[in-house]
């Protein structure tokens, strides 16, 4: 029975956004709303965003989703974490693990140690063959993080790669199952109250009239209500972030099936790899500013690794977000509330905060300004701390090879992004936050992978003496080694746990 | 030139009090190779210095610095804490109890303090907030016993203070650093030497002696003696916490004492109950604009308020000397041990790079701004009919509290924020337990049906209420378990 004050709940969209919008409403509200979706299957949705952060377990298990069955049915592989390539400087490579360095656990930071090794003159293995996460990935490996917090397999997190255009189905079984009423259709014109400004109905294409409460922009790009309709300004961020293209083509898996996605720096921008059960995924995201749409499709096409499995396709789009993501009755979810490039993971990641956030603050029938006002502080706060992860991996480089690595390489950044740096150039010290989704593990292994160098090291880390720790690190390395061998490769773990359903 | 040569390895604390001597033990035994001196008396206006009771953070610093708690409770006749009582803070409601750990147990989605606010809302007579708490239970009956480690027990999730006695507690600290190799210099701070660079360069003594160093750490309560030479202003509170005096008065301990303090709303302010087995303090903290009440003790004037930047070149205040605060709630100490470890977390090097600093300022801002706001709360929230009341309940707020006491009184949730002393439980029971309740319901909670988690907390209480009258009294518990003679 559902109460008398029951919202009609309307979202614009049917890609990931939107579906994981309805699943996660009806699931979590049942009782309050009434939740319709319109899409139209003319317009196609982006869905590239296949690699995922640790997060979106959290969201699933919340979802009462079946890992197994939610794996095989989107094709999807473990992921614990992102391979870069070339970007700190030509040949470099480095490794972004979920999870730490060393136990992790322990007053000093296990890097500072580290640190104080390498800045006494003592020889000690590179930081990335300290961590148990890096060499997972590396050995192409898997097994689930140990329960055990003082075992070393106790310390990385996973999350997953998978086909995006199999996650919203999914995720629309799982919404319709709960009530969620689809309607077919292309919108085409958009009522407002003539006083408040909110929205009351959308128009479809055959005369029907859909009315709501509260509308949920999962429109994509286009941002129909938010942007067009709402007008909301949009921020622009492309004098950070300067890529606005991407162009991506899947390609049979030809190299070790890795629980990994690879990031490869590329003359104008980055290429991506993203290995799932049936096909691999590639795709340049470049600035249209340095190279032209038909020479980075060449580049991408010269550059994958398998054969190719469809034509390369185009994408455009703006570094930046709406200066608000909820106005009136609308709350923008995803692509229509803004986009960063999704070097580090973050598209669906960011879709999972608005979805949060929105069930967490959600309205009456009458909206408070309150739940809007943090809807939009929280949001904003996840916005910026990724905006700066992300340009941190521009900026922190010695390339010089195009104008554009001249340009991200020497342009100005947020103060908030260059006090952090700054701070770490001193003693490896990372700016903590106890919200935001890349904590200090995350930056230690950018700002170490990208060539940051600190001069210094916590003066704590000078209490035990070199040889003990110099034997310590020695230590940490085997244990690794020998909780990775007794790991299963990767496939054989997939095809053990979540094999996909043959294709048709 | 190495880096080697830039580092810190000698330290002088300025001020012998409790902070003092916390603080050199700490840094002696955290920094190492550092030489560090303590110079200077004690001061007697720190509130921090002052206040009987301590937060959970006393015992963990203890813990750190490798100080046994059988020792302490022996050595200064502390005792345990469990929170505090609240008295006459909510008109007709019941007295009560903030205590250090968590409020009932999760159900669904939605927290628990929702479930108790849709029951709260048609209940004539609700039961109260904390009969959820296993640590506010145990301390109504007295009674104690340490966080039990099985993850299942309710027993497990809470933590404690220790009701000292300050003067005896610095005594220990300081046989402690005397222990640890920490240098004494008994004599008066005369005058700060300032070097042409602007640095410390000297505390000159009133015995004609001086004291150099690399760092300069002010524990010189208020009066911040070396670091008001520096550069930097000061922050008031006035207009958010109204009270500017305390008074002090003393009385014999107890055998058998309570594991809460007792904390009771007056016309013009406050007043507290802290019983350990040394001592029992008691006073007022009142606003003079109000007059005087009629209470004998020893009278401290404060100010409310921060320093902007504790941190300048070579000094840093910590204590009093960085912040005071009205001392509801305690936090004093606990601002005072937590500057200390963030001191040790960031300890930079001879250059003294200011972003290195301005990471410590930040944080000790942040924290310190929360204490406040946490205190203001019950300032703003209480409901008494006296004019220093009614003018508190609507007088303007800091953003930041404004921001969440509007957020949970539409909705019952708290928003997150950075450099947070104390958790959610905390919060709502101090809201709850003011009766503040949120306008609306979380919607999250339909996912389980009123009668379910209504009959899941009548278990919670029923079974709190059987398992606290079989476990010891305080007095009984530190007879038994921590060595304490009868």
């Amino acid at each position: 029975m559902k109460a008398d004050s029951v919202q009609r709940i309307v979202i614009v969209g049917g890609g990931t956004a939107g579906w994981m919008t309805a699943a996660g409403l009806a699931k979590l509200l049942p009782r309050r709303i009434d939740v319709r979706l319109v899409e139209s299957e003319a317009i196609g949705i982006v869905g590239v965003g296949e690699a995922t952060l640790p997060h979106i377990r959290a969201f699933n298990e919340r979802l009462g989703i079946d890992e197994a069955e939610f794996m095989a049915a989107t094709r999807a592989t473990f992921k614990i974490g992102i391979e870069f390539n070339d970007w700190g400087a030509i040949g470099d490579s480095y490794i972004h693990p979920f999870g730490g360095f060393g136990h992790g656990t322990g007053a000093v930071d296990f890097h500072q140690y580290w640190l104080r090794l390498k800045q006494a003159g003592v020889s000690v293995p590179d930081l990335q063959e300290l961590s148990m996460g890096v060499q997972v990935a590396r050995q192409a490996r898997f097994g689930l993080p140990s329960a055990d917090t003082s075992s070393i397999a106790s310390t990385f997190g996973y999350a997953y790669q998978f086909d995006a255009t199999l996650y919203a189905p999914f995720m629309r079984k799982v919404a319709e199952a709960a009530g969620v009423v689809r309607t077919e259709g292309r919108v085409v014109g958009v009522s407002q109250h003539p006083e408040s400004g909110d929205i009351t109905s959308l128009t479809m294409e055959n005369g029907d009239v859909i009315e709501g409460d509260l509308f949920v922009d999962c429109s994509g790009f286009v941002s129909l209500l938010l942007g067009k309709t709402l007008g909301e300004p949009f921020e622009d961020w492309s004098h950070w972030l300067p890529n606005d293209r991407a162009v991506a083509m899947p390609c049979k898996t030809a190299t070790a099936l890795t629980a990994l996605t690879t990031v490869a720096a590329m003359p104008y921008g980055w290429r991506w790899r993203i290995p799932l059960q049936n096909r691999t995924g590639n795709g340049y995201v470049y600035s249209t500013r340095f190279i032209d749409d038909a020479a980075a499709a060449d580049a991408l096409v010269a550059a994958v690794e398998g054969t190719p499995m469809a034509d390369p396709r185009l994408l455009k789009f703006v570094a930046g977000r709406r200066r608000r993501s909820w106005v009136k009755n609308v709350v923008s979810v995803g692509l229509a509330s803004g986009f960063l490039e999704p070097l580090e993971s973050t598209s669906i990641y960011l879709t999972q905060i608005g979805i949060t956030a929105l069930i967490e603050l959600f309205p009456e029938k009458r909206i408070a300004d309150i739940d809007r006002d943090e809807f939009n502080r929280l949001v904003d706060l996840e916005y910026d701390r990724i905006r700066d992860f992300l340009i941190l991996h521009y900026h922190a480089t010695t390339r010089n090879d195009t104008p554009y690595w001249d340009y991200v390489r020497t342009m100005s950044i947020p103060d908030t992004l260059a006090d952090k740096l700054e701070l770490f150039r001193k003693r490896g010290r990372v700016v903590k936050y106890r919200e935001g989704v890349f904590l200090d593990a995350s930056w230690i292994a950018v700002y170490l992978g990208q060539g940051v160098v600190p001069e210094g090291h916590d003066l704590r880390a000078d209490g035990p003496p070199l040889d003990q720790l110099a034997r310590g690190m020695a230590h940490v390395k085997t244990e690794i080694a020998q909780a990775v061998a007794a790991m299963a490769g990767h496939r054989e773990y997939l095809e053990r746990y979540c094999p996909m359903e043959p294709m048709a | 030139m190495s880096a080697r040569d830039r580092r810190i390895t000698e330290i002088v604390v300025a001020g012998g009090g409790l902070v003092g001597f916390s603080a050199a033990a700490m840094l002696k035994r955290k920094i190492p190779g550092a030489t560090v001196t303590v110079a200077g008396a004690a001061p007697a206006d720190a509130l921090s210095e002052r206040l009987h009771a301590t937060l959970p953070s006393l015992v963990g610093f203890h813990a750190d610095l490798g100080i046994d708690e059988g020792e302490v409770l022996l050595g200064t006749g502390a005792a345990f804490r469990l929170g505090s009582l609240f008295e006459g803070w909510s008109g007709k409601r019941p007295a009560y109890v903030h205590a250090y750990g968590e409020v009932g147990r999760p159900m669904g989605v939605a927290q628990f303090h929702q479930h108790w606010v849709r029951m709260a809302r048609k209940a004539k007579a609700p039961p109260p907030f904390d009969s959820h708490s296993p640590a506010a239970m145990l301390g109504r009956g007295a009674r104690f016993v340490h966080p039990q480690g099985d993850a299942n027990s309710p027993l497990s999730s809470f933590e404690y203070g220790l009701t000292i006695d300050p003067a005896r507690h610095r005594d220990l600290m300081r046989a402690f650093c005397r222990h640890l190799g920490v240098i004494e210099r008994p004599a008066g701070i005369a005058d700060v030497r300032l070097g042409g660079d602007g640095l410390v360069e000297a505390l000159l003594l009133d015995d004609g002696s001086e004291i150099g160093g690399h760092l300069f750490v002010d524990c010189t309560g208020p009066a911040a003696l070396v670091r008001s030479r520096l550069a930097g202003g000061f922050e008031d509170w006035s207009q958010w916490l109204p009270c500017d005096r305390a008074v002090f008065a003393a009385g014999p301990g107890s055998a058998d004492p309570p594991s809460l303090d007792t904390v009771t709303a007056h016309a013009a302010g406050w007043g507290w109950q802290s019983v350990s087995r040394a001592a029992t303090s008691h006073g007022l903290v009142y606003a003079s604009a109000q007059g005087s009440p009629d209470f004998a003790g020893e009278t401290i004037v404060f100010r409310p308020g921060r320093r902007s930047q504790p941190w300048f070149g070579n000094c840093v205040a910590i204590g009093d000397a960085a912040v005071t605060i009205d001392p509801l709630e305690w936090t004093n100490l606990h601002l005072a041990h937590s500057a200390l470890d963030r001191l040790i977390s960031k300890m930079p090097d001879r250059d003294w790079s200011p972003v290195e600093l301005w990471d410590f300022n930040r944080e000790c801002a942040a924290e310190a701004e929360r204490a406040r706001d946490f205190v203001a709360l019950h300032y703003a929230t209480a409901d008494r009919p006296e004019p220093f009341w009614r003018e508190a309940a609507s007088a303007p707020l800091p953003d930041s509290l404004a921001h969440t006491l509007a957020l949970f009184r539409e909705r019952g949730r708290l928003p997150l924020y950075e450099e947070e002393t104390f958790t959610r439980h905390s919060w709502t029971s101090v809201l709850l337990g003011q009766g503040v309740l949120p306008r609306r319901l979380d919607p999250l909670i339909d996912l389980v049906p009123p009668e379910q988690s209504e009959a899941a907390m009548a278990e919670i209480r029923d079974g709190i209420a059987r398992m606290v009258p079989q476990l010891p009294t305080q007095g009984a518990y530190l007879r038994q378990h921590s060595g304490v003679p009868a």
